[in-house]
């Protein structure tokens, strides 16, 4: 950070180095005179004074530190980790698993925990218990206890503090895959079973208002961009539709508050488009790895697609509050605050006991 | 398996390393590049917010409607593009015209499947060559949505736009899909060699 302070003053005696050498070189081009040591010592200069040099170099610290912060990283998941490891084993008697379960209350830490010690390990049995379905976990359990000696009477808690574990972290991969296979479905126009859907979410929000044709500027209203709905589920497909039409379903007063807000004369936003908009934070969110955390305080076995669609709501009727204390100009200003409220979010699941619900003010 | 995991890891972070350093040098010797102001505008999905992360190398599989606008910068041949990709819902087209200052290059986005919008597109197209913030800003054309089937090609709407009638500014209709890139390339050719002439 030094560097940057000195920048300012350098800054001036720079420019003015620059002038002269300027000068000098447009001379000795008139003369016809070109050093080729010159170009070295412009560079050597231009590395050692100029802002881009001194912000350069900065850099290259960055980077040989990260190479150096990596190989300290090699070391320690090859060799250290499992000498202490050993050791640690030797004195207690206890595998790190055990000592995991013993540290820790079932939750965010407890499951990350095991899902690294999981990962990390040399012995095959127990990265493969990563892989486990619902149906095969208790298989896997077995045979983890046999691998590591585990001592079933001395530790009873052993079997359905991991099981819990397991279940959680297979669990969320499911629910990736689930959620990936929803979002990857078009939506189709000569599908009933869409078609039916997007009429069902157009009645949930507006039951007093009939729509006129399914091809209407109606849509606007709640707030699609066109005439025709079928083009805005673009990149989140199914997914989007299913979300919107979960939020207006399970939290209808909410939703439809939420509505009306979106219709402010001033700080209006589109309320479809945004709900789509906020799909794909939820869904790069559980892609991501973010959403860990939440879903392992959250359930105890393995996350269903509710309990990401129950996110999803969280994420809307925070989004909305959050819009209204910003107050922005305009609507072009969408974008920056989004990326405002997923800063906070991401801060907030970076908490271990994070768990983000959707819970009403008082207010309404 | 763990461990030639963890070397490949090593490796992969020297090598990133390396690659850091040899930018920095390459930094250093070139000039800092020339600034290019370019206008992505069109209909709500003719493919903006595509073409934007297609030409910015990003996944284009998870795109949404664009609230507002996106922006981004890409180098291309000397040149520092910034990309300002604006949403074409029509309730925020009446922002359309606080981006115009200082724009290089429009490049205007039409979806050539949607024929049912081509009226709308080009009554779009003639009042953004009608705005006096844009008069001799060069503009391109992309037809976009070229891979689909139904999709009009581009002499087709070059006609259905009465394009022949621009005399103001240079302009260039380009076929081109931003799902797979074809023609993309192609039209920031045009666009590199077309923007005004104070830049070059």
């Amino acid at each position: 950070m030094t560097y940057f302070r000195l920048v300012p003053l350098l800054w001036r005696r720079r420019r003015l180095r620059f002038e002269c050498r300027r000068r000098l070189s447009d001379w000795r081009k008139n003369a016809g005179i070109v050093k080729t040591a010159d170009c070295v010592i412009n560079l050597f200069w231009q590395l050692f004074f100029g802002f881009h040099g001194l912000l350069l170099i900065c850099l290259a610290i960055h980077y040989i530190q990260k190479m150096f912060l990596s190989i300290w990283h090699y070391l320690h998941t090859t060799f250290f980790r499992y000498w202490l490891k050993w050791l640690i084993r030797q004195v207690t008697g206890k595998c790190e698993l055990q000592r995991i379960f013993h540290s820790f209350i079932q939750g965010a830490t407890r499951a990350i925990k095991t899902e690294y010690s999981l990962e990390a390990s040399k012995s095959k049995v127990l990265r493969d218990a990563l892989q486990a379905k619902e149906d095969t976990v208790d298989n896997h359990i077995t045979q983890i206890v046999k691998q590591k000696k585990i001592q079933l009477e001395k530790d009873a808690e052993f079997k359905v503090n991991l099981k819990v574990c397991l279940l959680q972290i297979c669990g969320y991969k499911k629910l990736m895959k689930n959620v990936e296979d929803l979002r990857k479905q078009v939506f189709d126009s000569e599908n009933d079973e869409h078609e039916a859907l997007l009429m069902k979410l157009w009645k949930l929000l507006m039951p007093n208002v009939e729509l006129d044709s399914r091809i209407s500027k109606q849509w606007g209203d709640i707030g699609f961009q066109g005439d025709d709905p079928k083009t805005d589920f673009r990149g989140m497909g199914m997914l989007g539709l299913a979300n919107l039409v979960f939020f207006s379903e399970h939290y209808p007063e909410v939703a439809r508050q939420v509505l009306s807000h979106s219709n402010h004369p001033k700080l209006g936003y589109s309320y479809a488009i945004v709900g789509i908009n906020l799909t794909e934070m939820a869904y790069s969110l559980l892609s991501s790895g973010a959403l860990k955390p939440h879903f392992y305080n959250l359930v105890p076995g393995s996350p269903q697609l509710e309990h990401f669609q129950r996110f999803y709501s969280y994420l809307v009727y925070e989004f909305d509050k959050f819009w209204f204390q910003e107050e922005p100009e305009s609507i072009m200003l969408f974008n920056q605050y989004r990326e405002k409220f997923h800063e906070k979010v991401k801060r907030l699941l970076q908490q271990p006991s994070v768990l983000l619900v959707l819970t009403l003010d008082s207010e309404i | 398996m763990h461990t030639a995991t963890g070397w490949h890891v090593l490796c992969h972070t020297v090598s990133q390393t390396w690659r850091g350093l040899l930018s920095i040098l390459r930094k250093l010797k070139n000039a800092p590049d020339q600034e290019v102001r370019i206008l992505l505008l069109g209909l709500d999905n003719a493919g903006k917010t595509t073409l934007l992360k297609q030409l910015a190398s990003e996944d284009i599989s998870h795109i949404t409607p664009t609230q507002g606008f996106n922006i981004k910068s890409v180098q291309s041949q000397g040149f520092k593009l910034n990309l300002w990709d604006i949403g074409g819902q029509r309730k925020i087209r009446p922002y359309w015209r606080n981006y115009f200052e200082n724009t290089d290059v429009l490049i205007y986005v039409i979806d050539s499947a949607d024929r049912k919008r081509f009226e709308e597109t080009g009554q779009e197209l003639a009042e953004l060559l009608d705005e006096e913030k844009l008069s001799g800003v060069p503009v391109l054309i992309f037809a976009n949505k070229q891979d689909l089937l139904t999709a009009a090609p581009a002499t087709e709407i070059a006609e259905g736009l009465n394009l022949h009638t621009i005399r103001d500014r240079v302009w260039q209709i380009q076929s081109c899909s931003a799902l797979s890139g074809e023609g993309v390339q192609d039209g920031m050719n045009w666009v590199c060699k077309n923007m005004n002439a104070k830049k070059k």
